[in-house]
């Protein structure tokens, strides 16, 4: 098919390699960028590079950042004393969009998980026991809630709480807006184990 | 015969299943059948494939070999690809069910069209299927109660399967730290409280099965006694342990073993260590039962399963019976039939001829190498 164009061919099986896209998707993909002007083609390739050269991880949070120490991290508005550990960037960025939350973040970079060879040593734990101090009221440990996120949780707060912090983990239940009998039952089973009284 | 007849047609809530496409299953490579409700008979001679035909039904409905064999060993040994479609009533409504799996890949289970996973279909679809290797429950290791155990109770109580895959993940974690000598304690709060979960719901559905399973054996085999002990490895385990019960129980024993589980790297308590004891005629099935007695016990858990999801499902299971007649007469083979009594629908293999009075009841298939053949 890419006979005559052998960079084509490259781009698209380059493409299909990302996640969630397959080799349609990836031959859609690779003609459309073909057809753009040349500026907006090349356009997407310097931000490529950008992401690749200037973003690199908080040394405090150890999260990604083009500045170091982040913007969240040196932001005056943002409270000083409270920390929400959490796994992925995503998860930060997320969480970061709630109103609600105004503290700093922290970045494991994964979980606990001993099937894929990955320990405490591998995520960012000694970095977070370095920012703890007495200045720190509380720690939000908002892993996900999965069997090894359950468990990440579980080490962070046995290591933390004898340091004499408050350490609280984000509820699970329902989503809001959604509808009791689409809800598995073991959802259904935390939403009811954490009720609270009116 | 006369109660099966009324049974079979004064039930409004039925599951059936309406007709079944097999593509590269065991030695059915191709083969697309209608069935009728209620008695639906293979006959063949052996190997023919009727009991595969059985465990495809079985696969169709809830996404799994009642054998509790692996993805790999059902697909067909010259094909890539095992492919089961099938249309399934239950409750007045139609499912088009399909269960495909490619070799080296993993199973995919849709439901109207729509990607599923096994706890819906455990939710919409029930069956019951007994046959000669049965006898292994009582007489083979562990691992075939528990598995036969698992099976069931996920039908009975829809919420066991998650909480079981819940404990299972937590298991394979804690295995994989202990293997690679990691701190395993991260893993032990998820296994204590989904361990604690499942022992209690082995617990509870082990003492009424024992309890029904043991009225059938009576009758079955003229005065014997059956009786069922579920033995987890907890020591002082009373008679009704609570969810909390367990907990305490598995917390304390777990911190007893650490040590020996460091050693041999494996995680030696929970409920993947839980055995079901029987005692058929006072003595225990597994080192003093005979043939005969297993085969028989098996048959009385089997139909108290049937009658326990009939009640709790609120419809009676599909019934799939291979060869069970085989060594039973005429009077025995009709007495064990309207014993299932209410069937919606039942299926069942012979390599003898069909009784006859069953034949009147229903479809005959004969089976061939493989392939089936409509004989009504």
């Amino acid at each position: 098919m890419f006979n005559s164009a052998e960079s084509v061919e490259r781009l698209v099986n380059w493409l299909a390699r990302l996640p969630g896209i397959g080799r349609k998707t990836a031959t859609r993909l690779a003609f459309h960028i073909l057809k753009l002007p040349a500026e907006e083609a090349l356009e997407l390739a310097d931000i490529i590079r950008d992401v690749k050269e200037k973003v690199s991880f908080c040394s405090v949070c150890c999260n990604i950042s083009e500045t170091d120490p982040c913007h969240t991290c040196t932001d005056p508005k943002r409270r000083k004393d409270i920390i929400c550990v959490v796994e992925e960037p995503m998860d930060a960025a997320a969480l970061d969009k709630v109103d609600e939350f105004n503290g700093l973040f922290h970045v494991l970079g994964g979980r606990l998980s001993p099937l894929d060879g990955i320990g405490p040593d591998d995520l960012k734990i000694k970095e977070l026991l370095a920012r703890l101090n007495d200045k720190i009221s509380e720690v939000i440990i908002a892993t996900n809630p999965q069997v090894e996120g359950e468990a990440t949780a579980t080490y962070l707060a046995r290591l933390i709480k004898p340091m004499g912090i408050k350490v609280t983990r984000i509820a699970r239940g329902l989503p809001v807006g959604a509808d009791l009998e689409y809800a598995d039952s073991v959802t259904l089973t935390r939403a009811l184990e954490g009720r609270q009284e009116f | 015969m006369a109660g099966i007849i009324s049974a079979v047609f004064h039930i409004r809530d039925k599951m059936r299943v309406i007709s079944l496409s097999i593509n590269g299953f065991r030695n059915l490579t191709t083969i697309r059948a209608d069935f009728s409700t209620g008695v639906n008979i293979f006959y063949g001679a052996n190997a023919s494939g009727k009991t595969n035909l059985l465990e495809a039904l079985f696969t169709l409905c809830l996404g799994r070999s009642q054998r509790g064999v692996p993805d790999s060993i059902l697909l067909n040994w010259n094909c890539d690809v095992y492919r089961l479609e099938g249309l399934v009533e239950t409750k007045g409504r139609q499912y088009r069910l399909a269960v495909a799996f490619q070799r080296g890949g993993r199973k995919k289970l849709t439901l109207d069209s729509v990607q599923t996973g096994l706890a819906e279909l455990y939710s919409h679809f029930t069956a019951v299927s007994a046959g000669p290797e049965d006898g292994e429950i009582l007489a083979g290791p562990p691992s075939v109660r528990r598995a036969f155990l698992d099976i069931y109770l996920s039908q009975y109580t829809p919420n066991y399967l998650t909480i079981l895959t819940q404990y299972q993940r937590a298991l394979s974690q804690k295995n994989a730290a202990l293997r690679r000598e990691m701190d395993p304690s991260p893993f032990e709060p998820q296994l204590i409280t989904f361990g604690a979960k499942v022992m209690h719901a082995r617990q509870g559905f082990l003492s009424t099965l024992g309890e029904i399973a043991s009225r059938y054996h009576y009758d079955i085999s003229s005065g014997e006694q059956l009786v069922l002990m579920y033995r987890p490895t907890l020591p002082h385990m009373k008679v009704e342990t609570s969810v909390e019960g367990f907990e305490t129980l598995l917390q304390q024993r777990i911190s007893e073993y650490g040590d020996r589980e460091r050693a041999v790297q494996m995680t030696l308590v929970g409920p993947h260590r839980d055995e079901i004891v029987f005692e058929v005629g006072g003595y225990p099935a597994r080192t003093h039962g005979s043939r005969g007695q297993c085969r028989t016990a098996a048959i009385s858990l089997k139909l108290a399963i049937y009658h326990m999801l009939r009640e709790k499902r609120g419809m009676p299971p599909l019934l799939l019976l291979d060869e069970v007649f085989a060594e039973l007469d005429e009077n025995r083979t009709a007495a064990l039939v309207d014993a299932f009594s209410g069937f919606s629908q039942l299926f069942m293999t012979t390599a003898t001829l069909p009784p006859a009075q069953l034949k009147e009841l229903g479809h005959c298939y004969r089976v061939v190498g493989g392939h089936i053949e409509d004989l009504a």
